[in-house]
């Protein structure tokens, strides 16, 4: 099944919308949806669509063989187009013009055929070139930089087979996670990108490394932060508690009158390396609820033995 | 995929501070180098080393020239724009790390 793309709903205008607006509007919204500027949760589909859009609505040829379609079509209803569809308009550009012809959906491809992929890989002139390197971006956790790990990744990558025909691939790569990869870094793997093209070489694969959220650790570059919940007591009196590394556990000592906030340094615990990173262990005072006797008690005698006023500082 | 390829275990190399060569940088992103040169001179990436030819990029370049190349085809930024663009994303991304840090759990 394929579905009608409404062009004209995806820009937000109306079918009688002039090129300028078309051009504004895409403007507008490809800096709301741009990848790289945008946090929208589904930024980069949106994207795709707009760009989509506005690849056949700026072009007043594919515009108006759009528009031939009628204005009847429901965005999402199932599409096949009338026989002889585009008859009478020469697509100037050969179908694709420009745009990342792998995005577009099946829907423009009916229309507006993949003629592009030929074309792009038309600029070829013999004698062998070195593949093209690709990107992608993988999600480990914290322990895996900290420990090292293996881990599969998956990569999707179009692929035009003899036919010409192009088809999304999968391939499994098992990945070494380098110990002490930080987040942002890149690894290089020589001969996983694009295939040569006449006997050259393959190109590389960047994979970027980002971590995936822990329940309690946060990372900034090589140091790495946690909250430690301490009672009242625990704070004002000293003491030593176990507190979690991703190593494993280690006595902390907290000296004694700490307050609310203080940062306690482990070092060298933070993400290994030739210059480890520290380990923060951020101090949450946390107090007990006044809900028993017992406990209001204790609260209440707090209150008649010291003079304390947290507001001091602020002259009440 | 045969059996042999799911055992398969690949290395990678981590690409280092000063890692890259203008050549290296240049096919990853797939630009020209006049291009990554121009970059240079409105100092969207900062690259060790003098002359060209001794020009080292570090891998955060890559993810910068390639949002540098998807900012301009994209959206029409120019370069000037561009710089701007990346120094406040990557101050926003900065100012969201530290309210993570400093987010209670």
């Amino acid at each position: 099944m394929m579905e009608y793309k409404d062009y004209y709903k995806i820009m937000g205008l109306a079918r009688e919308a002039t090129q300028d607006d078309i051009k504004r509007s895409y403007r507008k919204l490809a800096r709301k949806y741009h990848p790289d500027v945008s946090k929208e949760a589904d930024a980069e589909a949106k994207f795709k669509e707009l760009g989509e859009a506005y690849e056949v609505l700026k072009d007043p040829e594919k515009r108006a063989a759009y528009d031939q379609l009628g204005a009847d079509w429901k965005a999402g209803q199932d599409f096949r187009p009338p026989p002889n569809w585009a008859e009478g308009f020469e697509f100037s550009g050969g179908g694709f013009t420009g745009g990342d012809s792998g995005a577009f959906s099946d829907f423009f491809e009916q229309l507006f055929g993949r003629a592009g992929f030929n074309a792009a890989g038309s600029t070829h002139r013999g004698g062998p070139t070195r593949g093209q390197d690709s990107h992608a971006k993988i999600h480990i956790d914290l322990e895996d930089s900290f420990l090292g790990a293996t881990r599969g990744i998956t990569l999707s990558a179009p692929e035009m087979d003899a036919q010409s025909h192009v088809q999304i691939k999968h391939r499994t790569l098992n990945i070494k996670i380098p110990k002490g990869i930080k987040e942002g870094q890149h690894i290089r793997l020589s001969g996983q990108g694009h295939p040569g093209e006449g006997g050259g070489k393959t190109g590389d694969l960047f994979l970027e490394i980002a971590f995936n959220k822990h329940p309690f650790y946060r990372v900034s570059d090589a140091d790495i932060y946690l909250d430690l919940p301490v009672s009242p007591w625990e704070a004002a009196l000293g003491t030593k508690i176990k507190v979690p590394t991703p190593e494993g556990s280690v006595d902390l000592k907290i000296p004694a009158n700490s307050k609310q906030g203080s940062k306690l340094r482990l070092k060298g615990r933070g993400l290994p390396g030739q210059v480890p990173g520290d380990l923060y262990v951020v101090l949450q005072i946390t107090l007990p609820s006044a809900e028993t006797e017992k406990a209001k008690a204790a609260y209440q005698k707090l209150q008649q033995e010291l003079d304390f006023n947290p507001r001091k500082s602020l002259g009440v | 995929m045969n059996s042999h390829e799911l055992f398969l275990v690949h290395t990678g190399e981590v690409i280092e501070e000063g890692g890259l060569s203008l050549g290296q940088l240049c096919h990853a992103c797939d630009v020209h180098a006049e291009w990554v040169i121009s970059l240079v001179e409105e100092s969207i990436i900062e690259p060790q080393g003098e002359a060209i030819q001794c020009w080292r990029f570090s891998g955060s370049s890559l993810g910068r020239v390639r949002a540098a190349l998807r900012l301009q085809q994209d959206l029409g930024v120019n370069l000037a724009g561009i710089a701007l663009a990346l120094d406040l994303l990557e101050e926003i991304e900065n100012l969201r790390l530290q309210i993570h840090i400093a987010e209670r759990g």
